[in-house]
């Protein structure tokens, strides 16, 4: 076996990338293919759907009917993937600098909610929400907020929801970058003067960028396609998100053209973004120095 | 006939019973719900997935089937396997060992059929979406009974896939069937479905906080004991029918525009800030909790809900309510229409149908099962024979409506308003 594996040593790279490689055309080249085709369908579950290229009016149409939802869903992933970094930055920042023996227990401590299945933890966040529930509840007794105010069926819901789920994949990330920065960097720009915050602003918080960077990423295209959230927690139509609306296209109106042509433009929106993302940033180089 | 139900009743778990001590069957039935749909739309068209998710299903016949070995019963050639397609918590459980239905195991102690029932059905567009390749190519669809609601059983028979029932091998449906679901327009002989439970969609609330309230009209005042707190249900025959009787026109004749008025009504109330949400089954939870105080709701649930919360109210609007069916259908092409035929007859023994009543409490289609079940010797249950939403009469029936049986056209004009309406 070694021997014929010593034979054949430049096929080991691709033996090894075979599993990859049939689960990524399996499961991604083989349904994207099959949604792009049915995104230039037209007509009806009932009366059966046919090809045409000129029906790439599902795109503009699509585009032009839920501007709204896509608009949202830009804004909402945006506002999500920035209080996402406000809350991690910090919490990466003390586990990696400051943690000391406990540094393993808050990593756990990060990703244990993990060990409970995602939509119970939206649906627990209901109930915390709720309009009397633990957090309104007393508020509302003390006073502090109207009778009427709710959390429950508003943006502040849905962005928090989704914020709430993304953390640990903004967090994770950064702690690495931050973990790997050699402290005699650190030291030896206090022994050239520098204050703690020049030396955070120079050092410390440029060599974090790659880990930001794949946080931001992390976060903010899931949180573009997210619809769990705006299902469970906004449940309003000012909160729907587009993927909501690929959910009731394919699924409740049989509309299986607009829904594949909106997965479409949600993927091209995406990929553009990100590459505009990582022009303005400018972390290739820094990934691949720091990787 | 009457060996066949010698325990009848003496299992006091209910639907409701059960509902109560599950809450998180709403989040497995989400999961299930979101797993059938994603089947239905990657892979229509494989049908018979369905039987084969027998071991999760936990199939009651597995465990009853030696009994039926023991004696079996010589009738005409029932077939060895029924199988069966329902919509979840829809049939009679044993107490002590939940996925067994006294029903089921009558019907194969008596025919010696094993039932390979399933609870396959979540949504009427999903379960259809599974079905129809088959369909279409002239295939059995591995289902030999279906339950489809009206309007979908509607299409699938004017598309002419449903087996013609023979009505000889089904004296109990012919007799026992109640007389307001017989000859619908979209099944004039009476012999391509059998209804299998009927439900009233009319106003639900919480009376302790909004008092008694008996007019759809109250869905779009601002006031300030519900503004906020207000949903809708998100089937699209169900809240543009109530909205079309508060506007005093009749959902059984609903045009596209009595569509678009409808849907132009109901925007206020929703820019007005009155409607909360468009929901499904989970209204009951923000019910329950009360984050929704007033709304638009299925008579069973809120029998259910009242175990946890006494002050929770059904009524039947001033303006009328509606009322829908779900009905037994035999694909095209089953393999086991003779057995499915049996089936079809057994549920309409009144005193089965009172058995599956007593256990799901909605409206039985079936005569005599009041009375089956008024002779019950647990008095929790016999009392269930004085439940107007059970047991509705005459001047009740009068209140409800049905909806129109839209065209394919009107159909898709239909859900995509209300689609938009409800922000996708």
């Amino acid at each position: 076996m070694t021997a014929l594996l010593r034979r054949y040593k430049s096929i080991v790279p691709y033996l090894l990338l075979t599993p990859g490689l049939i689960w990524l055309a399996i499961f991604y080249v083989y349904p994207s293919v099959q949604m792009f085709i049915s995104s230039f369908w037209s007509g009806s579950l009932e009366g059966g759907f046919t090809f045409s290229l000129s029906n790439i009016h599902n795109y503009t149409d699509g585009l032009s009917r839920y501007q709204d939802q896509i608009i949202r869903s830009v804004f909402f992933a945006a506002a999500a993937t920035v209080a996402t970094f406000l809350i991690s930055f910090p919490l990466a920042y003390t586990i990696a600098f400051r943690a000391g023996h406990y540094k393993n227990l808050l990593l756990f401590l990060v990703i244990a909610p993990f060990f409970t299945s995602f939509l119970l933890r939206v649906i627990s966040w209901r109930t915390i929400l709720g309009d009397d529930g633990l957090l309104l509840g007393p508020l509302k007794s003390a006073g502090l907020v109207g009778d009427d105010f709710r959390i429950l069926a508003t943006p502040v819901a849905v962005i928090s929801g989704i914020a709430y789920n993304f953390l640990p994949f903004m967090t994770l990330p950064i702690y690495v970058s931050l973990e790997k920065i050699d402290k005699r960097l650190l030291e030896a720009g206090q022994d050239l003067y520098a204050s703690p915050w020049g030396a955070f602003r120079k050092i410390t918080f440029p060599l974090a960028l790659p880990g930001i960077f794949a946080g931001t990423l992390l976060t903010f295209i899931p949180a573009m396609g997210d619809y769990v959230n705006a299902e469970l927690l906004g449940q309003t139509p000012a909160t729907k998100m587009i993927g909501n609306v690929v959910q009731s296209r394919f699924l409740v109106n049989n509309d299986y053209p607009t829904a594949a042509a909106l997965s479409f433009i949600l993927m091209a929106g995406i990929l553009v973004a990100v590459a505009v993302y990582a022009r303005l940033l400018g972390t290739e180089e820094l990934m691949s120095s720091a990787g | 006939m009457s060996e066949q139900h010698p325990s009848l009743f003496s299992r006091t778990l209910t639907r409701r019973r059960l509902l109560r001590g599950t809450a998180l069957t709403g989040v497995a039935a989400f999961l299930a719900a979101c797993g059938t749909a994603a089947q239905s739309v990657v892979q229509s068209a494989a049908p018979s997935v369905a039987p084969s998710e027998a071991g999760s299903a936990g199939p009651p016949s597995a465990a009853a089937s030696p009994s039926a070995a023991a004696s079996p019963t010589p009738v005409p050639s029932p077939a060895a396997e029924l199988n069966f397609a329902n919509w979840p918590l829809y049939i009679d459980q044993d107490t002590s060992n939940p996925p067994k239905s006294p029903t089921l195991d009558g019907f194969t102690k008596k025919f010696g059929t094993k039932v390979n029932y399933r609870e396959s059905i979540n949504a009427n567009e999903d379960f259809f979406g599974t079905i129809r390749p088959a369909l279409q190519a002239g295939q059995d669809t591995g289902w030999d009974l279906v339950v489809l609601t009206d309007w979908m059983a509607a299409k699938v028979i004017g598309l002419g896939w449903a087996e013609t029932i023979d009505t000889a091998n089904t004296p109990q449906f012919v007799a026992n069937e109640a007389d307001n679901l017989r000859n619908q327009s979209w099944d004039p002989d009476n012999n391509k479905r059998a209804p299998w439970q009927s439900g009233m969609t009319g106003l639900g609330f919480d009376a302790k906080v909004v008092g008694e309230q008996t007019s759809l009209a109250a869905l779009w005042q601002a006031d300030p004991r519900w503004k906020g707190k207000v949903w809708l249900l998100n089937e699209m025959r169900d809240t543009i029918g109530l909205t079309l009787l508060k506007l005093g026109k009749d959902p059984a004749a609903a045009t596209n525009a009595d569509c678009d008025a409808a849907i132009a009504e109901i925007k206020k109330a929703v820019d007005g800030g009155v409607v909360r949400s468009f929901l499904g089954n989970d209204y009951k939870e923000g019910l329950i909790k009360g984050d929704l105080v007033l709304g638009t709701a299925w008579s069973g649930d809120v029998i259910q809900a009242q175990l946890e919360k006494a002050s929770l109210k059904f009524n039947i609007p001033s303006e009328g309510g509606m009322i829908w069916t779900d009905n037994m259908l035999i694909p095209k092409g089953a393999a086991h229409k003779y057995t499915a035929e049996l089936m079809i007859d057994y549920v309409y023994d009144p005193v089965i149908a009172a058995q599956i009543a007593a256990y799901v409490q909605y409206v039985s289609p079936v005569k005599g099962s009041k009375e089956a079940i008024a002779k019950n010797a647990d008095p929790a249950v016999a009392a269930l024979a004085k439940n107007a939403l059970m047991f509705p009469d005459a001047a009740t029936l009068g209140r409800t409506h049905i909806f129109k049986a839209l065209s394919a056209d009107e159909d898709k004009y239909f859900n995509d308003q209300f689609s938009t309406l409800q922000g996708n």
